[in-house]
């Protein structure tokens, strides 16, 4: 079998007592979108904060097309091609959408503070192409969001924020994305758009991976291949999500020992 | 090669005459506001002068649209804009009637205007209070005048040399900043600032409390600069001399702020100023651009402690304390964070108005925290906010 392109092994953390990821194990080809899903608490963000090196793994690896990434900075780690969203959005909301977009692009251009002064007709090149570059990115999440690309991102509804971070993230042309709850703070008209913008873009990019923490079921159902259930940070179930669903142990985590038995 | 530019580029190539009226306005109105202000004697005048100015900041605010207007025009009509302002900038020592000391007030203004761009590279752009940009200014100047002194080297070399000194300090200063943030960073830099301060006051080769004296003036083609300016029949004071250097320095800070704001420097800076987290998951290496923030606001305040040494020829520990610093942070905050005309307004304003309200300037300290005070009320955002980037052909 071909070397998965995102492979954890018994991926733990601790934050003193408390065992928030425990010895997990997950693995990712190119182009597959894995879903992660878990009651509150389960240690799903802890779990991105972990891949995208925003936390310090206690014990076990993350390797990146072969490559051990373990412990790496999370400059290094979005610049060698995991980006991300965040469950409450983090835009830079003093800044315009094209700006947000193009700061996306951060490690996929050069120009450095001597390039910056010295050549100024070469940094304001990329620095333009830049921005042309963002307005297609822009334009492929959401025409909306094309029109309003000189506002600041700040002035933005809840779904509109998550399709510019999600602009943002595909910015870096990256080989992963992580969404964390993409649809978190949405009514399900504003759900149902953005799993149709999603769609878009994963026929846009086929060889993107993604893996997406969830809650909304109906987003599950209709985007992922592969499901993973996390509880108490440890993984119990993994597989397609209409086989997962019936589960014991998984109907257990999210509706309660009794209502299980029931 | 670039792709066709986009539509705001096209409608900005076209220069009207409405265009260049508003700019011309708005540069000769600026001049001679200045230039009556600098050269008025009665204080009653000067109130006047100050609540002319007012009232058109109180318009701005009312009438966000004369601002567009303003903005719009100068992008439009940029060459016409560059040209006259560099027109007078040139001719105004001419205008100021031989006075020597509105020429002094000029030139220390200018300083404090490249102060303040040096100190906005941090505060401004990427949001790093630094307490220490009056300590990398006395590193520049004193850097500068023991070459001069000690070794005979010509001034022009020291610019340079005193630039890299400073700027290795900054890396110095940014170093361990790194470990803290916010409150405790602010902390850290003041401590910098102090450390630096006693430093200058105890060594023997700085000269100790009493500092350096003897600082040679520039040389140009064999034309010092402690001489008067003749020309076309005119005399101007020496001073004149310097007036035109800061002037030139102060360009140097503008083309230095315009083009690392509007490059992937500046959006670094930005990133991190907005989100921290964010920005690092962006792939921006925080560390490493916050170090450069100290390093760029210590190169250019380098420059600016260079050119005062050889300005006033003296220099003393007293000259760079952290009162100096907490000026110039006043100067960004009131002008206005990551607007390079709002802090150069700001450097000005602070700079003359205790020069020229004498009554001011006994309570100094107690009319810049004043002022910060009503600024952070009434406009937060300074006189001149932070505009959006804009794209294409400009």
């Amino acid at each position: 079998m071909a070397v998965p392109l995102l492979e954890t092994r018994n991926l733990s953390i601790r934050f003193g007592g408390l065992v928030a990821v425990s010895r997990v194990d997950l693995s990712l080809a190119a182009g597959e979108t894995l879903c992660i899903i878990g009651p509150n608490g389960a240690g799903k963000s802890t779990l991105f904060n972990l891949i995208s090196g925003i936390y310090r793994q206690s014990s076990g690896t993350v390797r990146l097309d072969g490559r051990d990434i373990t412990g790496w900075p999370a400059h290094r780690i979005a610049a060698a091609g995991i980006a991300r969203t965040f469950q409450s959005s983090r835009l830079f909301g003093d800044l315009t959408l094209v700006d947000n977009v193009v700061i996306g692009m951060h490690c996929r251009t050069r120009t450095g503070v001597i390039d910056a002064l010295l050549r100024p007709r070469r940094a304001r090149a990329e620095f333009e192409a830049a921005a042309e570059r963002a307005g297609e990115l822009l334009r492929l999440v959401s025409p909306g969001l094309y029109e309003r690309r000189h506002t600041l991102a700040g002035t933005l509804p809840q779904a509109d924020r998550r399709r510019l971070e999600i602009a943002r993230a595909l910015a870096s042309d990256p080989k992963i994305i992580m969404l964390d709850e993409p649809s978190s703070g949405m009514d399900d008209r504003d759900t149902d758009a953005l799993i149709e913008d999603i769609r878009l873009t994963m026929a846009e990019r086929p060889g993107l991976a993604y893996i997406i923490i969830e809650h909304d079921m109906r987003l599950v159902a209709a985007l992922p291949e592969r499901v993973v259930v996390i509880d108490y940070g440890e993984k119990i179930a993994e597989g397609h999500f209409s086989e997962v669903r019936l589960m014991p142990r998984v109907q257990e985590a999210y509706l309660g020992q009794k209502a299980a038995h029931a | 090669m670039m792709a066709e530019p986009p539509r705001i580029a096209l409608s900005a190539r076209h220069t009207s005459a409405a265009d260049v009226a508003v700019v011309a306005a708005a540069e000769l109105g600026g001049a001679l506001l200045l230039g009556l202000f600098l050269l008025a004697d009665d204080s009653r005048f000067i109130v006047a002068l100050l609540v002319l100015l007012g009232a058109g900041f109180a318009a701005l605010q009312i009438r966000p649209a004369i601002e567009e207007r303003i903005v719009a025009a100068f992008r439009n009509a940029r060459f016409t804009a560059l040209g006259l302002g560099s027109a007078i900038v040139l001719a105004y020592p001419f205008a100021m009637q031989g006075s020597s000391y509105a020429l002094h007030l000029l030139v220390v203004a200018q300083l404090y205007a490249v102060l303040a761009l040096a100190l906005n590279f941090q505060l401004g752009s990427a949001n790093i209070p630094n307490f220490a940009t009056g300590a990398s200014y006395g590193i520049g100047a004193y850097t500068s005048a023991l070459l001069a002194i000690d070794f005979g080297v010509s001034f022009w070399l020291t610019l340079p040399i005193a630039a890299v000194v400073a700027t290795a300090f900054g890396f110095l200063l940014g170093f361990p900043s790194m470990r803290t943030r916010e409150t405790y960073l602010a902390l850290v830099t003041i401590a910098f600032g102090i450390v630096v301060h006693q430093l200058l006051n105890n060594f023997d080769w700085t000269g100790g409390p009493n500092g350096l004296v003897g600082i040679p003036a520039p040389t140009i083609l064999g034309h010092s600069f402690a001489a008067p300016i003749e020309l076309f029949g005119a005399r101007l004071p020496s001073q004149a001399n310097f007036y035109y250097l800061a002037a030139a320095l102060v360009a140097l800070a503008i083309v230095s702020a315009r083009r690392l704001h509007d490059s992937r420097v500046g959006l670094a800076w930005n990133a991190l100023r907005a989100h921290e987290l964010a920005a690092r998951c962006q792939g921006i290496n925080v560390v490493w651009y916050k170090m450069l923030a100290f390093a760029v606001d210590a190169f250019l305040a380098a420059f600016a402690g260079s050119v005062y040494a050889a300005y006033v020829s003296y220099i003393s520990p007293d000259n760079f304390t952290f009162l100096v610093s907490v000026t110039i942070m006043t100067m960004v905050i009131v002008g206005g964070m990551d607007n390079t005309l709002g802090v150069i307004l700001g450097a000005f304003l602070l700079t003359l108005l205790p020069e020229k309200l004498r009554i001011f300037a006994d309570y100094r300290l107690l009319f810049v925290s004043v002022v910060v005070i009503l600024f952070l009320i009434l406009r937060p955002q300074g006189l001149f906010p932070q505009r959006p980037r804009s794209y294409g052909g400009r």
